[in-house]
């Protein structure tokens, strides 16, 4: 999907498009695995809280107050793929 | 611009298809071409560089933003010097399997090193150029990202530019 088909999705609040792009993204251009993926990534960090490990919490607030919202919508993005390799199920081998 | 009708041939049946699905809207089509222009001296005689999508970068350098998801539109400057061990690959969207064993087949920096030194291309530019093809924005790709690196690919003097996708 190009920039400018994203764009005119958002003046159309359709947002049914942007996420099926999330989803294409995520899953190299399949969308059904971009859905598993983001499962992937969400049931990874759930993990990882189980045990309450200690957490960095005052950099957790520091970022959210001092980044951008750019910044850190980026950043959501590099947590995804982060948390997904960290899985060890690593799909992207650029196979369409 | 590329002929579709003849890439098609280059390609894995239904390739085409599928990322037109996929990916709606991302495939550049174009009204306008840039003609090709013609050797002004042999090529034992030039200076030749090389233009790629692979996401080649040198060790080191920042690393090309593969999950950005409208695109990374920087390039990196690899210098033609160096050898595979010197550099990585930064990309999801192409199978890198074969590439990680041997880079040449992606980024043919050794061969192209070999002509150069037997003569069969008059020098290389002190640089070559590599970006991800991965980018939803064409304009920003044409107007921004292609014109950057043909600067660039001029300052460094060279003759030819040999261009390559992943």
């Amino acid at each position: 999907m190009s920039l400018q088909y994203l764009k005119e999705a958002v003046a159309n609040n359709d947002t049914e498009k942007l996420i099926r792009y999330v989803r294409m993204h995520f899953g190299d251009g399949d969308e059904a695995a971009g859905r598993k993926e983001i499962d992937k990534a969400w049931t990874q960090a759930l993990k990882l809280l189980l045990d309450v490990p200690e957490t960095d919490r005052e950099f957790i607030l520091e970022t959210l107050a001092e980044k951008n919202a750019a910044t850190l919508a980026h950043l959501f993005f590099h947590l995804h793929f982060y948390f997904v390799r960290r899985s060890g199920e690593w799909i992207h081998d650029g196979q369409l | 611009m590329t002929d579709n009708s003849d890439a098609a041939q280059q390609l894995r049946p239904g390739l085409w298809q599928t990322i037109n699905e996929r990916y709606p809207g991302s495939m550049i089509t174009k009204e306008s071409y840039v003609s090709l222009a013609r050797l002004r001296k042999p090529l034992r005689e030039s200076r030749l560089t090389f233009v790629s999508t692979g996401g080649v970068q040198p060790k080191g350098t920042l690393p090309f933003d593969t999950v950005h998801p409208v695109g990374d539109y920087t390039f990196r400057r690899v210098p033609s010097h160096l050898k595979p061990a010197d550099l990585e690959i930064h990309q999801l969207k192409y199978p890198t399997a074969g590439a990680m064993r041997d880079l040449n087949v992606i980024f043919p920096i050794e061969r192209l090193q070999e002509l150069a030194a037997e003569g069969i291309i008059g020098s290389l530019a002190p640089n070559f150029f590599s970006f991800i093809g991965y980018n939803m924005n064409p304009e920003a790709l044409e107007r921004t990202l292609a014109e950057d690196i043909a600067e660039a690919v001029e300052a460094d003097g060279a003759d030819v530019a040999l261009l390559s996708p992943a």
